[in-house]
């Protein structure tokens, strides 16, 4: 009998359905998958929402101590973006504890040191450790600074020398990325991360029940005494498994998009430009990572010594994976280069990057990969099926 | 008809069998006696090919079990040591997929499960999922499986612990029927009032080897007792432990 006409038998059809049933009806790995698939969406919006509260906060209170001495500098502040208000006297401490993101402190001699060209100094106080404090510093920084190089400018004009003289050269910054790139660097690297491990924590519990489940229970002796292949029992667990881990990627995928509808990306420059076509193609590249992750936890899972032992080897290692994406992407190493997107994993994390940004992948590349991907995962099968007649599987040692 | 020839198997060292032989013929039930750790388990996975000898071979129905695994486990019937059920499948589902498994499909898939469901009584728990079920009902089910193929051969692991008296009366007759229709039948059992009351032939096996075999009878006339209980000590933990039980006793 050949390969194909086991795959197609009745017994390994049965096999299938059995494992998908045993899978789809474990409640707590459906409740991990949902958890994990709808939690940590909710919590990227709320955490990404409070950035841009944050950064978009259109008023901050500014206190002005002494503004009489500088009414000049006081001009200078005003208009949208701060709520100022003039006080004679005060201690900045108290007024930053009560009600302040900032407080300026003119002193008595400013308004004579001024006229004397002393340069009197101002005291800007603000609290570092507030939400609004680091903004604060900043705009009025930038406001202060603009009125600093008028006034330097007149005075240089007033004594015939040219501004230009005390600057050298002018660098002027031209940002030449488009939304659809500010997109890739932030949604094309946190995406496909986020992605893929939903894979791994949606797959984590089916996996586990499904080999070191059984193998507790005994439930794996019955299923061996049938006339049935080793590989064909692996390949039906795997795909029982890849079913919920890839429905969980699927699930958080969908969740990520309608959830930047949410999120007022636009006022930080960046655009969602995958399309349904991009979506689609993302839906079929996790595919094949999500067999080669089912098919390696079942095989971790398997040589456990136990269900609890086999929980407490994947929740230590499915956190490698990701944390390889991290460092492969903070380090120099060119991604884009063949070997690497051959590479699963990685190639996956390179394509999913793209396609979130709404670019083309390079698609021999990615069939490549993928069939580089599923290789791997054939090989795991191979291993899987002779793990299943090892002795010790049925705690005989 | 099941031969075990010449089998030897150790685990780290420790011989577990030891040169074992004995047959069984069909249309004959077998009890297969031993204490506890004296290799019961370690032989019926070897006949059913769960584990390999290290020297010596099965055979189930004239086939060597290494050589032919798929063969022989088309003509067996297993409850092993515990019910292997799998508890979120319904009664239905769960026999469906054994049956399938065997590579029964359409009518005869349909006639088969109709037929173990009559013959153990499994109507009421039919369409309920196994989790929850008494230890009788997991054992019935779990007799259910193993029969639903018909097999030629049937091995049983200690089939009645946890039975009530319904149940265990249920698989007796089961049992009986099955010798009828010239199934060759091998359990295990520690409850000598039901190896008396099935068994053809009683294997009494100590220290990984056959001890002694014959009907409930002649061994209790080879070992001078009235009862094969006393056999079965007498022969299983030797003459010393004979004479202690039987001083406990007196």
């Amino acid at each position: 009998m050949s390969i194909v006409d086991n795959v197609l038998s009745q017994q390994f059809q049965a096999l299938v359905l059995k494992e998908l049933l045993e899978v789809w009806r474990d409640r707590r790995a459906l409740m991990i998958a949902l958890g994990f698939t709808l939690l940590f969406p909710a919590i990227m919006i709320g955490s990404g929402a409070l950035s841009f509260k944050v950064v978009s906060e259109t008023n901050l209170n500014i206190a002005i101590v002494g503004s009489d001495y500088a009414p000049l500098l006081e001009n200078q502040l005003h208009g949208t973006g701060f709520r100022i208000d003039l006080l004679r006297e005060g201690i900045p401490r108290e007024l930053l504890e009560d009600k302040y993101d900032a407080v300026l402190q003119i002193g008595k001699e400013f308004e004579t040191d001024y006229r004397n060209l002393l340069s009197p100094k101002v005291y800007l106080y603000v609290d570092g450790s507030s939400k609004s404090g680091g903004r604060g510093i900043q705009l009025i920084q930038e406001r202060l600074g603009t009125l600093q190089k008028t006034i330097m400018q007149q005075r240089l004009s007033a004594r015939g020398i040219a501004p230009q003289v005390l600057t050298p050269w002018q660098l002027q910054i031209r940002d030449v990325s488009t939304p659809s790139s500010r997109g890739l660097a932030i949604l094309g690297i946190m995406v496909p991360v986020l992605l893929i491990m939903a894979l791994m924590v949606c797959s984590a519990a089916p996996s586990i029940d499904t080999s070191a489940g059984e193998r507790e229970r005994m439930s794996i002796e019955t299923l061996l005494q049938q006339p049935l292949n080793g590989w064909q029992i692996i390949v039906a667990k795997v795909l029982a498994v890849t079913s919920i881990g890839w429905f969980g990627s699927l699930l958080s995928l969908a969740v990520l998009t309608l959830s930047f509808t949410l999120l007022p990306l636009a006022e930080i420059g960046v655009q969602f430009s995958a399309g349904i076509a991009e979506l689609v193609a993302m839906s079929f590249l996790l595919l094949p990572l999500a067999l080669l992750v089912a098919v390696l936890q079942i095989l971790l899972a398997l040589r456990s010594q136990s269900f609890k032992d086999a929980q407490i080897q994947l929740s230590i290692l499915q956190g490698l994976p990701v944390a390889l994406l991290m460092i492969v992407n903070l380090s120099d190493i060119k991604l884009d280069s063949p070997a690497w997107q051959l590479t699963p994993l990685i190639g996956q994390q390179q394509w999913l990057s793209l396609l979130m940004a709404g670019e083309a992948i390079p698609v021999p590349l990615a069939l490549a990969g993928s069939l580089v991907t599923l290789s791997l995962v054939g090989l795991c099968i191979l291993v899987g099926a002779r793990a299943l007649s090892r002795e010790s599987l049925l705690g005989a040692t | 008809m099941i031969r075990v020839n010449s089998v030897s198997k150790q685990f780290s060292g420790t011989p577990v069998l030891k040169n074992l032989n004995f047959s069984i013929a069909d249309g004959q039930i077998t009890a297969l006696l031993g204490a506890n750790g004296a290799g019961k388990t370690t032989c019926l996975r070897i006949i059913t090919g769960l584990l390999k000898a290290d020297s010596g071979h099965a055979y189930v129905g004239g086939l060597e079990v290494s050589k032919y695994p798929k063969e022989i486990r088309r003509q067996l019937g297993v409850v092993g040591d515990r019910e292997g059920l799998y508890e979120r499948l319904t009664v239905a589902e769960y026999l469906s997929f054994f049956a399938s498994a065997q590579g029964l499909a359409g009518d005869k898939l349909e006639f088969a499960l109709q037929s173990v469901r009559e013959e153990l009584e499994l109507s009421s728990l039919w369409n309920r999922r196994t989790k929850g079920f008494s230890q009788g009902e997991r054992m019935k089910v779990s007799l259910a499986r193993a029969l639903v193929h018909r097999p030629s051969h049937l091995i049983l692991d200690e089939p009645t612990r946890g039975l009530d008296v319904l149940a265990a009366r249920l698989l007796r007759r089961t049992l009986l029927n099955l010798r009828s229709e010239g199934t060759a039948i091998l359990f295990s059992s520690h409850i000598m009032a039901e190896v008396v009351e099935l068994s053809d032939t009683v294997l009494i096996m100590a220290n990984g080897t056959i001890v002694d075999s014959g009907t409930p009878g002649e061994l209790n006339t080879r070992s001078g007792s009235n009862s094969l209980e006393d056999s079965f000590v007498k022969l299983a933990y030797g003459q010393r432990a004979g004479k202690r039980q039987q001083g406990e006793v007196a």
